[in-house]
């Protein structure tokens, strides 16, 4: 048995370093059927705003070569609602939680930021700044540096609880997003959100999606995934990264680990197979102890330099 | 639910592009795969393309062993309906709410299947009793009329069957809708099941709400996962509710979608 327990900040040890990414996972309920869920690096929740939201009409997934396209347009059932009927149930199951939030303007993330400020049972706030299917919000923050620096900032002053800021892959240069956000009080980074893609079908001659654009994911966008994390973990490497892309079996997710990021988020995996997360868990485990390290942060971030 | 490799007992070609594959099953999986529910397939090994399980409706049920039936229309489908006898697929379910359970009353049931939607109505039609009932089956060719003999066989006198196609290649041409029109004609105070494409079941909530008629459909919305997260197949109701087909569905209160 390798120790997965991984510290991601200061005050903040997981179990392991496997959580589930928003939006994926739904509240953490719709799995209870299936896994432990308690047993998890910790659960993300699908992403909160102030007021519900109904999401996009029309066609809102569509698989392509080893991904999918989404265009659900965060659909959520808005943070009181959250609070009353689920954030209970996932507190009493023992669950790890990170909520995940976003705005329509940054006094909309702030307010979010101050409501859940000191509420029992939230672990840390992942800020969403980086939803390609939203118009209002969502990734004009995540695209512009001094937009989305000004956002964190804004939220910062409002939570005392820990900070990761998900980023968009949809940037011209990573680095300089990661820099903003971490000098404005993130104090964490998770990456990558979905890469902006389209589909179109050719007997009905219109895009697939109601939405028109979607937000790819799934293990066609791995290697950009890594590429990414590579690049944030050489810039920033006292910052905690979670990695996100692809992830569908242990050896994805200890690739991530390699490069350095302190944990991995599971994501279109948990569509596939609800266990996914707890298989990933396990076959870490086996591989690390296979090679006999003790602790699982022995191995992160041990990438050998290229050739 | 459960989640289970199964092995394919029987792989049968029904048309060109619709086949029927037999799988194993549990008993407990056998005993809650009642009518109209569904399952999530995908070939077992590790391949990352087609990537997600796909949703069937299970047709009926046997003694450790359940039935689906496929029609080609991507890869996913594709991909599952060439797999042979003996080779292993991940399952899903039995996933969804199923028909309601209706009152026996006398009643007449009117069942309403276009195209490969017979694949959720044949599963009435396989598991339940009912006096009197009709079957309206409507494909664009006879070649698609898939499982109508069998289910003629099933349903014995105590269900009159009726195919039209949209080529007359049946006999009759035209819409399965005319069949329903001219059924509650006759069957007035009858109840209605239906199962196909969008426009299908969008024609049949109008003839139901123009006659009072007290109906379910059954959606065939994209969805990527089959157990309430991705929401992708919401479906948008009556009164700003939104369903979940997967999870609510797929079967529905016909007068209360918003197509």
């Amino acid at each position: 048995m390798t120790d997965l327990k991984v510290e991601l900040l200061p005050g903040l040890t997981l179990a392991n370093p496997v959580l589930t990414a928003s939006g994926t996972f739904g509240y953490g309920r719709e799995y209870s059927p299936y896994i432990d869920i308690s047993s998890l690096g910790a659960v993300v929740t699908k992403g909160l705003s102030l007021a519900p939201r109904a999401g996009n009409p029309g066609v809102r997934i569509t698989e392509t070569a080893c991904g999918m396209l989404n265009a659900i347009g965060l659909e959520n059932i808005g943070i009181e609602r959250f609070l009353k009927e689920e954030l209970p149930f996932l507190r009493d199951s023992g669950a790890v939680v990170v909520v995940n939030f976003f705005g329509n303007s940054q006094a909309e993330y702030a307010e979010l930021a101050a409501r859940l400020d000191g509420v029992d049972g939230i672990a840390a706030l992942e800020i969403n700044i980086s939803c390609p299917n939203v118009k209002a919000g969502g990734i004009q923050f995540g695209t512009d540096p001094g937009s989305a620096a000004e956002l964190v900032g804004a939220v910062r002053a409002k939570t005392s609880l820990p900070l990761i800021t998900k980023l968009s892959p949809n940037v011209t240069d990573i680095v300089t997003m990661a820099r903003a956000v971490v000098e404005a009080g993130s104090d964490a980074l998770s990456l990558i959100n979905t890469l902006l893609g389209m589909a179109v079908d050719l007997q009905t001659g219109r895009p697939v999606l109601g939405n028109l654009t979607g937000g790819l994911s799934g293990p066609a966008i791995k290697p950009v995934a890594l590429r990414m994390v590579y690049q944030v973990v050489q810039a920033l490497p006292e910052i905690p990264v979670i990695g996100i892309g692809g992830i569908v079996c242990a050896e994805d997710a200890l690739e991530f680990l390699l490069l350095g990021a302190r944990a991995v988020q599971i994501g279109t995996a948990n569509f596939i197979d609800p266990r996914t997360a707890i298989a990933v868990i396990a076959g870490m485990d086996k591989f690390l102890s296979a090679r006999g390290y003790e602790k699982v942060t022995d191995f992160i971030g041990t990438l050998k330099p290229g050739r | 639910m459960y989640l289970f490799d199964a092995e394919i007992i029987e792989n049968r070609r029904l048309a060109d592009d619709i086949s029927s594959l037999r799988l194993e099953a549990r008993p407990e999986f056998v005993k809650a795969g009642s009518a109209g529910r569904f399952v999530m397939l995908a070939s077992a090994d590790e391949r990352l393309d087609p990537l997600l399980k796909r949703p069937f409706g299970i047709v009926r049920c046997g003694r450790g062993w359940f039935e689906v039936v496929i029609k080609e229309a991507g890869k996913g489908s594709r991909n599952l309906a060439g797999l042979r006898a003996g080779v292993r697929v991940a399952v899903h379910g039995p996933l969804g709410n199923g028909y309601p359970e209706l009152e026996k009353d006398g009643r007449p049931l009117v069942l309403v299947a276009g195209g490969i939607g017979i694949a959720s109505i044949a599963s009435v039609v396989f598991s339940r009793n009912f006096d009197p009932a009709a079957l309206l089956f409507g494909a664009a060719r006879a070649g698609e009329l898939v499982l109508l003999e069998e289910l003629k066989k099933t349903g014995g006198g105590r269900l009159e069957v009726a195919a039209i196609t949209d080529d007359g290649s049946s006999g009759r041409r035209g819409l399965v809708t005319e069949l329903l029109e001219e059924k509650l004609e006759k069957w007035s105070d009858a109840r209605v099941f239906a199962c196909g494409p969008g426009p299908m079941l969008q024609s049949v909530q109008r003839v139901l709400q123009a006659r009072g008629v007290e109906g379910w459909l059954s959606l065939e919305n994209r969805m990527a996962c089959g157990f309430g997260v991705c929401l992708g197949c919401v479906q948008e109701m009556r009164a700003g509710v939104r369903a979940k087909v997967c999870t609510d569905g797929p079967v529905l209160v016909a007068g209360e979608v918003v197509f």
